[in-house]
């Protein structure tokens, strides 16, 4: 009778407690959403499933002697799993439409007021009970504006480690949401005639520029915040395998066959993150709806720089690539083209929304750099 | 922390947050364009890609050739090896 009892103990069935229930729940949710709904299923599932393995009773898969436990501890911990994704995503990253027109940097750069907007939203929300951010807190919710995963990651995991799980699953969500909050921002704050102006060919780029970009970025970064050179130095690194030219093994390898690996990892290591004591909470809520006002006022913001951008060249601007400056790349040059061909169908904007693209990917870094420097410990 | 210090503190933070965005955007135009004239300078007129589609062409074509080489030899000393 004693070891039906100790069977019987062992179980799951008379250990599960309902937080962990409802977390399953949860991680079947996201399963859901990517297989059925194609969110962003390249990483909802991998952090499904993590949640769904790590709320399992009694096998303690994402505790600190689990398998995902050691997972987060050695890779997300540390911070480099988001840090090899961003050497993959530099070798997957064209820059030449930046290098051809410098200045939509400067899309990309009002595009991160989204983040810093949100970090005041975030502090704000202290003034209703329940919520108690630091700016530490309230710095790694605001990144989700940057519209870049493995930033928010990198982030979270330095200044705020519970609030991980949310701030990723957030900011992967809305990434997969670009297609449906930015359209209507877009149209709201430029006219017709602003929407269908036709911009000006890209000029060619030569190999040279090409392969100097990585050093003249990382050379900067050097000297003016090197708290930000974890992530623009990898970034820089996979784009420079890739532009070379002579490593065309190593380039492959960045793009494919690491970015791969370690996006399972780090998505299975994110999702042991979702336990119900942590994610079941009102916090998630504010982070939930933080993230969808950093998303909306970034899309604005690089709207508005691209009508001044349109004024100030008399015209030879589209202020819809301002929104292309919220990174989540290529998702938000795809929507600006699709909402440019709503307004004139001959008008092709994905080359130009590229420059403002990749240039909010170098921005969301920047911005994630000042973060660190200054709430740091 | 008093609320009040906090928001402060972010405002702050917001401020000098997108001063330095902005300012290091900025710098970098600036770097660009002066990047892209010293590499004009260096390489007059390399505004093309150093591979153009015609060398890969004939690249494939000696692969080819060479392919359809490696294989006849093959087949050769098959059908001779096989009369023995």
């Amino acid at each position: 009778m004693d070891e039906l009892l100790k069977l019987w103990q062992s179980t799951g069935i008379a250990n599960f407690d309902w937080g962990q229930v409802l977390m399953i729940a949860v991680g079947c949710g996201l399963i859901y959403l990517a297989i059925a709904k194609k969110f962003e299923p390249l990483l909802l599932v991998p952090i499904g499933f993590g949640a769904v393995l790590c709320n399992i009773p009694v096998a303690g898969i994402g505790g600190p002697d689990g398998l995902i436990g050691m997972i987060y501890t050695a890779g997300v911990e540390t911070g480099i799993f988001p840090l090899l994704i961003f050497m993959g995503v530099g070798a997957l990253t064209d820059f030449g439409a930046l290098i051809a027109r410098p200045s939509t940097l400067l899309l990309g750069a009002a595009a991160q007021f989204g983040i810093f907007a949100t970090l005041i939203g975030a502090v704000a929300l202290n003034l209703l009970p329940g919520f108690d951010f630091t700016l530490q807190d309230a710095s790694a919710i605001a990144i989700i504006g940057g519209a870049d995963g493995p930033t928010a990651i990198f982030l979270a995991s330095r200044l705020a480690p519970d609030l991980l799980g949310a701030i990723a699953v957030a900011a992967y969500s809305y990434m997969a949401l670009v297609p449906i909050i930015q359209p209507p921002i877009m149209r709201l704050l430029t006219t017709k005639k602003e929407r269908a102006v036709v911009m000006q060919q890209l000029r060619p780029v030569s190999r040279l520029e090409r392969i100097l970009f990585p050093f003249v970025v990382l050379t900067l970064c050097a000297l003016l915040l090197p708290s930000a050179a974890p992530l623009i130095g990898m970034l820089m690194f996979g784009n420079l395998l890739r532009e070379s030219g002579v490593v065309e093994r190593l380039s492959r390898a960045a793009q494919n066959e690491i970015i791969n690996i370690v996006t399972i990892m780090l998505g299975l290591a994110v999702g042991s993150k979702l336990s119900a004591d942590k994610f079941l909470a009102l916090e998630t809520l504010g982070i939930l709806v933080l993230g969808a006002l950093a998303f909306s006022i970034g899309t604005a913001a690089g709207v508005l720089m691209g009508k001044i951008m349109y004024r100030a060249t008399g015209g030879k601007v589209n202020p819809l690539i301002g929104a292309a400056g919220v990174s989540a790349v290529p998702m938000a040059a795809r929507v600006v083209n699709r909402v440019g061909l709503d307004a004139d169908p001959h008008n092709f904007l994905l080359m130009h929304a590229m420059g403002p693209n990749v240039a909010g990917v170098i921005g969301s870094a920047v911005a994630a750099g000042v973060l660190l420097a200054l709430t740091g410990s | 922390m008093p609320q009040s210090t906090l928001i402060a503190d972010s405002l702050n933070l917001m401020a000098i947050g997108m001063g330095t965005v902005f300012s290091f955007l900025l710098l970098l135009v600036l770097l660009l364009r002066g990047m892209s004239w010293l590499a004009d300078k260096l390489v007059p007129g390399a505004t093309e890609p150093a591979l153009s589609p015609a060398p890969v062409m004939r690249d494939k074509q000696a692969a080819d050739a060479e392919l359809i080489a490696v294989i006849s030899a093959a087949v050769a000393r098959y059908r001779s090896q096989r009369r023995h």
